[in-house]
């Protein structure tokens, strides 16, 4: 059973810090959306390895974990440009 | 700092901005909490701000932002507080828990924290100390970042 208070507040705190990337255009370093992509497949290996903390009874992979990706890269997708 | 660091550094910055807000998540349960999850994140903002500079940096902490965020982390905690004064006569009672059986059940189902351990408002107050923390250890490395530049140019 995957309980909805650390979905729901990951995902909040995620979303706040990723409203604040706002990438250089004129940069030379390039973060593309394959780079998002990367960085989320790694973070859901992570969760994975994590296990189902902090209640250790619910999903396999830590559920705050995911949804704080999520928020993080659904924020930069929304806001932060 | 060396182009190997430039390309490390931002993924790694959103992982350990991942594992802090887990750490927040955790806090009522677990070791960790509200301002040890803060100092990770903001340790994740410093991180990238150290690497690429105060300008290029990818996380762009506006003064608006930094004080928009610490005045509702402040705000946050303070109506927890009060919510606990005005529904059972105590500041900062739990009221999502209830041990005492003094609030009414509809203002318990309001303030109960959605998982298995009955936490009622103490993830909330995690919550809101997290975001003043990780905004007042960046706006201290910011600040000290932007002294650092003035100093540069003048």
């Amino acid at each position: 059973m995957v309980y909805a208070g650390p979905l729901i507040l990951g995902f909040v705190m995620g979303f706040i810090l990723g409203t604040r990337i706002k990438t250089d255009p004129e940069s030379k370093l390039k973060f593309t959306l394959g780079s998002y992509i990367v960085v989320l497949i790694v973070a859901v290996a992570m969760a994975y390895i994590i296990g189902p903390f902090p209640f250790y009874t619910d999903v396999p992979l830590a559920p705050g974990f995911v949804s704080a990706i999520a928020g993080l890269i659904i924020g930069k997708i929304t806001f932060g440009r | 700092m060396s182009t190997i660091l430039k390309i490390f550094a931002f993924p790694a910055a959103l992982i350990i901005m991942c594992v802090g807000i887990l750490t927040i998540l955790g806090g009522h349960i677990t070791p960790g909490g509200g301002f040890q999850g803060g100092a990770m994140i903001a340790g994740a903002f410093i991180f990238c701000v150290i690497v690429y500079g105060l300008r290029e940096s990818p996380f762009k902490f506006s003064h608006d932002f930094l004080a928009s965020m610490e005045s509702a982390g402040a705000l946050g905690f303070v109506l927890l507080g009060l919510a606990g004064l005005i529904f059972s006569g105590f500041y900062l009672y739990n009221v999502g828990t209830d041990l005492y059986n003094i609030v009414d059940p509809i203002i318990k189902n309001l303030f109960h924290y959605p998982d298995p351990t009955n936490a009622g408002i103490l993830p909330y107050l995690n919550f809101v100390v997290g975001l003043k923390v990780l905004v007042g250890l960046s706006a201290v490395v910011i600040a000290f970042l932007g002294f650092n530049q003035l100093d540069e140019e003048s």
